[in-house]
Formats: C-alpha cells, sequence, structure tokens
C-alpha cells in the first residue's frame, strides 16, 4: 500500500480540515469551520474553470466570459468566487485568465432588479455589465417567425421594445399551463443569453446552476419528454447552441452555496434577491420544473451523493456528434434526427409545450 | 354542466377522460380504443410470431388480468392463432400471493387458458414468508425479485414456451427510467424502455428443421411487455368496464426505496401533466440511444430508429422490475434502507477519491496492455490499443469478445479492487459478459448467478432444521 501515512487521531468536535476551530457547517458528513468551508467553496468553483487559466490565455487576445446573473445566491456565489479568483490571478501574475461580462435579464420587477444590478456593479466594479428586457429576445433571428408562424392575425413587425412586451405577453398568455409557460420562459431566456454572448463576442457562457440545480433539470427535461436533449444540459463545454455552456459550481449543492453566502464577510445579502416562497399547495399551478425542485430539496437534506450522482450519470450519456446533426429544433437547438415527427420544425418536447404551433 | 358526449361515437355518454390525450369518450370507444391501440403495439414492434406459444405472467393483479384478457380478445379478432398459457408464480406470501392466486385460477377457467404455478418453494427450498423469516423485512425484495426472474424463465421452459409477456404498464416504465436515473444505472436505464427484453441467446432459436421448437431452455427466454405504453389509470378502467376479474391488494412486504421514491415522482407528474408518463418513457427510450457502450454504441448515431426500438435488449440475471409479478408497490413512505446505504456508498467512493487512496483509476486496462504487448517497445500499438478499450471495445460489439473478460478479470491485488470500483463510476458503464451460473446453469455475468448466492447466504443461516451452524450452508 504505498503512501498510506498514519494519520493523527481526529478530534470530532473541531473542523475536520484544519482542526482548530469549531464547525460551523457539516459538508457531506465531513465537519468544517466557516474559514474552512469558505475555502472549499471556492476551491471546487476554480477547479471546473481550469480551461480559463491565465497560462491558457493569450495576452494580446483576451478572453470574454458571459455570465449571466439572475441576482440568486447561486449565479451571485459564482460572480463572487470568480471575482476574487481574478484578483488573485492579477496580483499573482500581472494578468488574467479571462475577463467577465456580467449579464441580466430584467424579468417582470425592472426597478428592484435595476437597484440590485446598481449595488452589484458597485461591488465587482471590475465587470462589464449589461442588462436587457426578456422581450429583446424576440428581435434575436427567427424567434418572432417561430411564433408567429401560426397565428393567422400576424401583426405588422413593429419592432420596437414596448410592441414586443406586448408580443410577449400574448405568447405566454397563449400557453395551456404553467409548466409550458416555465418550459419556454427558460429557452427563451436561454436564448437570449446565446444571443447575448454572441453579440459580445463571449467565448464561454458560465452558468450558475448547482449539482442540485442539474439534478432537477435532469428529473424535469426527462418528465417533459426531452430526454434526447440531457446530455447537452449537463455537460461542461458543449456548444449546441453555438456558443459553449460550463457550469462551474457544479460540484455544490444547492444549500452550500446558500450557506456560503451567509458566512461571506461582508455579506452577499443585500445583492441577492430573496425568492418568494412559493407554497406547495396546490397541484394546478405547480410546473414539473417545481416539482422537481421541491423534490431534489429534499432529497438534498439526507442523501446529497445521490443528487451528485443523477448528475453525474447523465454526464456520461453520449451527445451525437454535432457535425453528425442535419436539423436541429427551431426552438429549443436539439438534433431532430428521429426525435420528431417527419418534416416538423420542432422536437418532441417542444410539440408538447407549444402544440398550437407545431406545424 | 350537460353531460359531455363521447367524442367518438357522438351518442353515449362520455365516462372516460384520457390521460394521454383529454379525449372524453364512453366506455365502449374506450374499450375499443384500448385493445386497437394494445395491438397497434404488438403489430408495430412485431412482437409475435403467427402460432407462437406463449405464456401470460400472472399475478392475479390487474395489469396481468387485463393483459391476459386482451391478449385473447385480440388472439381471436386477429387470428394470430397464438397458443395462449397462464404462467404464474407463487412467491409463498400468505395473505397476499394465495389470494391472488385464486384470481388467476378463475381467470384460467374462464379464458379457457391453461395455467401453470412454479413455486419459489419447489424451486428454490424457500417461500417469501421463510425468507422474510430469515432476513426481515428490509430488503427481501432483492430476493423476491432475483427468485422472481428465474422462476418465470425456468416455469416458461417448463411449459416449453420460450416467450413471456408481462404486464408491465407505461406507469411501471417510467417510474424505472427515473429510478434509474436516480440510482445511476445506466444500463439498466437503456434496457427499462425496450418493448423486449431477452436473454442472450434467445435471439437464435435452436428451432428445429421440421419447424417443431427445440426444448426451451430457461436460459432461452425471451420477455415483452405489450402494455408498456398503456398507463395504469387506463388498464384500471379497462378492468373495471369489461368487469374483470383480479386481486387488487399490494404486496405485504416493503417496496424498493428508491422505486417508491420514483413512483411518487410519477404520481405527482400525472396530476400536474397526465401526459408526462408518456413523455418519460418517451425520453427513456431517446436517452436509452444515448447510453454509451450498453449494447453496441452507435444507437442514437447510426441505424435506423425502427430497428433501435424493436432491438432485443440482452437481460442476464436481471432483477426484474415492477408488474407481472406483483411488487414493486408501495407508496414511498419507507424510503430508508435502500437510498441510505447508496448514500453511504457513494460517500465513501468520494472520500476514497479525494483522500487520494484510488489512484490507479486505470489500472486494471494497463495490465492488460502490459500483458499483451510484452516487449512490445513501440508506442503506437498500446497507446492505440488503450484508445481502443478505454471507449469501452467500440469495435466489436458485436460478440462478447475476449478482450474485454481479460479486463474484467485480471488477478486482482486490494489496489486494483478499489481502482476497477471507481472506474465502475466515472467510465462508461461496465459491459456485462454473460456466462452460466456454475451451480443451477442460469445466465449470470459471475461465476455464480445472484440467486445462488443469496440462496448460499439464506441456506447458511438455516440453524432452526436442526443442523449445528458449521455443516450447513452446502
Amino acid at each position: 500500500m504505498p503512501g498510506r501515512r498514519a494519520a493523527p487521531p481526529i478530534d470530532h468536535t473541531l473542523c475536520r480540515r484544519c482542526q482548530v476551530t469549531e464547525p460551523a457547517i457539516t459538508v457531506r458528513t465531513e465537519p468544517l469551520c466557516a474559514g474552512c468551508f469558505s475555502k472549499y467553496v471556492p476551491t471546487k468553483i476554480v477547479k471546473r474553470m481550469e480551461s480559463f487559466r491565465v497560462r491558457h490565455s493569450d495576452p494580446g487576445n483576451e478572453r470574454v466570459l458571459l455570465l449571466p446573473l439572475s441576482f440568486g445566491s447561486c449565479s451571485t456565489a459564482l460572480l463572487h468566487v470568480l471575482s476574487q479568483q481574478l484578483k488573485g490571478q492579477a496580483e499573482k501574475t500581472g494578468r488574467t485568465g479571462f475577463k467577465l461580462h456580467v449579464l441580466h435579464v430584467d424579468s417582470s420587477d425592472a426597478m428592484a432588479e435595476s437597484s440590485l444590478l446598481g449595488k452589484v456593479q458597485e461591488r465587482y466594479p471590475e465587470h462589464t455589465f449589461s442588462s436587457c428586457p426578456l422581450s429583446d429576445v424576440l428581435a434575436v433571428d427567427g424567434v418572432r417567425e417561430l411564433f408567429q408562424a401560426d397565428s393567422s392575425n400576424s401583426e405588422p413587425l413593429n419592432d420596437d421594445g414596448s410592441s414586443r412586451e406586448l408580443t410577449l405577453e400574448k405568447l405566454f398568455a397563449s400557453l395551456t399551463s404553467p409548466t409550458s409557460r416555465g418550459d419556454i420562459l427558460q429557452i427563451l431566456l436561454r436564448k437570449l443569453v446565446v444571443n447575448c454572448a454572441k453579440r459580445e463576442s463571449c467565448e464561454a457562457i458560465l452558468w450558475g446552476h448547482s449539482t442540485t440545480r442539474l439534478a432537477e433539470r435532469t428529473l424535469a427535461e426527462t418528465a417533459k419528454g426531452r430526454g434526447s436533449s440531457l446530455p447537452w444540459i449537463v455537460a461542461d463545454g458543449e456548444l449546441l447552441h453555438g456558443v459553449p455552456f460550463y457550469y462551474p459550481m457544479r460540484d455544490l449543492l444547492s444549500k452550500e452555496i446558500a450557506s456560503f453566502t451567509s458566512f461571506l464577510e461582508p455579506p452577499l445579502d443585500d445583492v441577492i434577491a430573496t425568492e418568494a416562497v412559493k407554497p406547495a399547495v396546490s397541484t394546478k399551478n405547480t410546473t414539473i420544473d417545481d416539482l422537481m425542485k421541491q423534490y431534489f430539496e429534499s432529497v438534498e437534506q439526507e442523501y446529497p451523493s445521490i443528487v451528485a450522482n443523477v448528475v453525474k450519470t447523465t454526464a456520461k450519456l453520449r451527445a451525437t456528434p454535432l457535425h453528425e446533426v442535419e436539423t436541429q429544433c427551431e426552438l429549443c437547438d436539439v438534433p431532430l434526427d428521429g426525435q420528431a415527427p417527419e418534416r416538423s420544425r420542432l422536437c418532441y418536447g417542444c410539440i408538447r409545450t407549444l402544440p398550437q404551433f407545431a406545424g | 354542466m350537460p353531460p359531455h358526449l363521447c367524442q367518438l361515437c357522438n351518442t353515449a355518454r362520455a365516462q372516460v377522460l384520457r390521460p394521454k390525450n383529454h379525449a372524453r369518450i364512453c366506455a365502449n370507444c374506450f374499450i375499443a380504443t384500448f385493445e386497437r391501440e394494445t395491438a397497434e403495439t404488438i403489430t408495430s414492434s412485431n412482437l409475435f410470431q403467427p402460432g407462437e406459444r406463449i405464456a401470460i405472467g400472472a399475478s392475479g393483479g390487474k395489469d396481468s388480468t387485463v393483459l391476459a384478457s386482451v391478449l385473447k380478445t385480440l388472439n381471436e379478432r386477429h387470428g394470430w392463432g397464438l397458443d395462449l398459457v397462464l404462467l404464474s408464480i407463487d412467491e409463498g406470501i400468505t395473505g397476499y400471493r394465495d389470494h391472488s392466486l385464486d384470481a388467476v385460477k378463475r381467470n384460467s377457467v374462464e379464458y379457457d387458458l391453461p395455467l401453470k404455478i412454479v413455486s419459489y418453494e419447489e424451486l428454490y427450498g424457500w417461500s417469501m414468508d421463510q425468507v422474510v423469516a430469515q432476513v426481515g423485512k428490509k430488503g427481501n425484495c432483492t430476493y423476491c425479485g432475483v427468485f422472481r426472474r428465474q422462476a418465470l424463465d425456468r416455469g416458461a421452459a417448463m411449459l416449453g414456451v420460450a416467450h413471456v409477456v408481462t404486464g408491465h404498464n407505461a406507469d411501471d416504465v417510467a417510474e424505472t427510467v427515473l429510478m434509474n436515473l436516480l440510482r445511476g444505472d445506466l444500463p439498466r436505464l437503456s434496457r427499462a424502455t425496450s418493448i423486449v427484453t431477452s436473454t442472450p441467446r434467445a435471439g437464435q432459436p435452436k428451432a428445429s428443421l421440421d419447424g417443431q421448437p427445440a426444448a426451451v431452455s430457461f436460459t432461452n427466454v425471451k420477455r415483452s411487455k405489450p402494455l408498456m405504453y398503456a398507463y395504469e389509470k387506463e388498464i384500471v378502467l379497462y378492468a373495471h368496464h369489461k368487469k374483470l376479474d383480479y386481486f387488487s391488494t399490494e404486496c405485504i412486504y416493503s417496496p424498493e426505496a428508491f422505486r417508491g421514491s420514483a413512483r411518487t415522482l410519477i404520481k405527482n407528474l400525472e396530476r400536474i401533466r397526465p401526459e408526462s408518463i408518456l413523455d418519460v418513457v418517451r425520453s427513456g427510450v431517446d436517452m436509452a440511444k444515448l447510453v454509451p457502450d450498453a449494447d453496441g454504441n452507435c444507437k442514437g448515431a447510426c441505424g435506423s430508429r425502427k430497428a433501435t426500438e424493436i432491438e432485443v435488449k440482452h437481460d442476464g440475471e436481471e432483477e426484474e422490475e415492477a408488474g407481472g409479478g406483483g411488487c414493486g408497490s408501495g407508496n414511498g413512505q419507507e424510503t430508508g434502507g435502500e437510498m441510505a446505504e447508496m448514500e453511504k456508498k457513494l460517500l465513501q467512493d468520494d472520500r476514497a477519491e479525494e483522500e487520494g487512496t484510488e489512484t490507479h483509476i486505470s489500472m486494471p486496462v494497463k495490465a492488460v496492455n502490459g500483458q499483451r504487448h510484452d516487449g512490445d517497445e513501440k508506442v503506437g500499438p498500446p497507446a492505440a490499443a488503450l484508445v481502443g478499450e478505454a471507449n469501452g471495445q467500440g469495435h466489436d460489439r458485436h460478440k462478447h469478445p475476449p478482450m474485454s473478460t481479460a479486463t474484467t478479470v485480471p488477478i486482482r491485488t486490494k489496489q486494483e479492487k478499489k481502482a476497477g470500483r471507481r472506474s465502475g463510476r466515472d467510465a462508461p458503464p461496465p459491459r456485462q459478459v454473460l456466462g452460466q451460473c456454475e451451480r443451477c446453469g442460469y445466465l449470470s455475468s459471475q461465476a455464480v448467478c445472484k440467486a445462488c448466492m443469496l440462496l448460499e447466504g439464506l441456506n447458511k443461516a438455516r440453524p432452526r432444521t436442526g443442523i449445528e451452524v458449521g455443516s450447513a450452508g452446502g
């Protein structure tokens, strides 16, 4: 047995790592103090940023990565950790491996969000920030046509902001179920973010999804008939949508990230939008995404490794190489070969969500 | 609100709201539709050969009773000429199986189908009641599942039948898809949605020249699930409107935790969006094509979709899913044992990985290469061989290559054993190499099949017969 040293006895009342301070949190059965935990989280994230290290960057040609910020604890924590990482790189080497472009997509409560964006910008002034309304997605090539092809009373393409707003509202109103609305919202958001990344010449998009969130998505997409999209949903570096996606938080649980943000000094709380707690009573308004969220929130408490294992397992699914793909779903980009009715522009999952637009 | 009229005949009152498309139809139209759809499933996947002898795995529960009734009806209606028999397994669970077997016996008379009952007691020397008395209520489902799989095959062989149909419905299949995602079992995920599963040699039955099937070996039995696209709700409705005689109590012993958990999810999903059960099945079919090396690694990329869907999946020593035999019910209340156990195992793996006690990930592969290219110092071929094997035997998926046998059975040091475990999680799922159990001759990827292993454990601890512990375990 090479390399096994007799470890000193462990004091179980102290932090497992430093053996100095009392533990503040238990990470997968390992009791850690706030200090060690605050190091643990960034390590997990930085490890996933390997391909963007300083040594891979070309001095004259700065790599820009897009970070979509929702003001949730995950994307905010990601922004914080990466900001720290970049500072460290600048101190050590005088340059950084990449630059961040932070994008926020406004939703309903634009006022509160713009004040949050101001605060975030104040705290991390070194990055580029931008924001845009979700309705801008209608200006993305092909999107408006996709939803208009079917509606007989297609209005003249009056392409200003307020008319887009209206069109989007109508679109959502035409969807029959909360699940479909949530599904389309997610897809449009992704389309818009990808479009921004392309416009800003970003090399990749860094999503704030935790393990828990990825596991949720795995099961939710399965339940929505989108099983064929799974390899792209959890894999790092895949560019189904034209820009590679990365999930640097993929090794952390949602609850760990929440604890991390609460331990920070100064706390991140005032730049995190508190999520409205949805009472889980009426199934009428519950979506499939909500259901999976609730499910993994409870699994995460007792069986965190099972959550992580769902993601690891899904990551083993092998995606069809993109160069072999002939047609893609016009809405969600998933390869259509063999996955959809003949001549359909949409995949099975999108037809389920948008039966009225399936042509 | 006025009563809805049936959307199909527009005359009778609608009594059924179909979960899969929200159609409101009357009882007669529903029965006709259900039968037509089952027939479509059967014909579109070429499930049966004309004149084939088929054993219906009958538990006396709703699924298998509906299956027997529908097959009997369709066989007569379409002149398929199938020779149908009922095959029941008596697990020996008092208060559950004895009652359900009475239902099967009544059905046998009503449908005029011969019935064969095979009991665990006669096959293994243990009834489930005795097993539970021995191992307790936790984990006994493993025994039941492993025993049942073999029992159905052995029963079929006794009847000379090479094809067993089971009553697995869409809910069961969807549940299995979610369950295998939850427990990270890709090989089973890829099998869950195939309508035909089969032991390896079932594909080429050794039929003699005069067309008479050769004696069926119990390692040679094909399985299929004609109701895998039928909603459990509709099966219940069909049984109700056809006034079928079935037994509706669930197994009194505990369900597996993962299945319970998956079942709860499926039920909630159905409430949110009834179509989602078939959508999960659909996702499972699509995902099966993306599972690397389970059955050849180009499912998604090459080959027609049709061929993929009706592809025969190998399925040796598998503990079968729910339905058919009647267990796997439950409500997910007892989520303890199984999930906690898996959590523990995963944690240990994680820790071992972090502490660096598992470093030689590719060790077994390397060792094999070392042997095979002994003295071969050229850089090229060994590296190429390494790549080929790391890809999971991409080039020889049509036979069980000796190479993979070599990779899985090196003389293992303790360290290599760990490495194997590790690579089991990170590498593509291990390829199962099927051989036969050296004790009972059943299909097994190990020297001794799972049932024999379980029996050995049971027999070892059977002291109450008055024999001393030391001499038991033969």
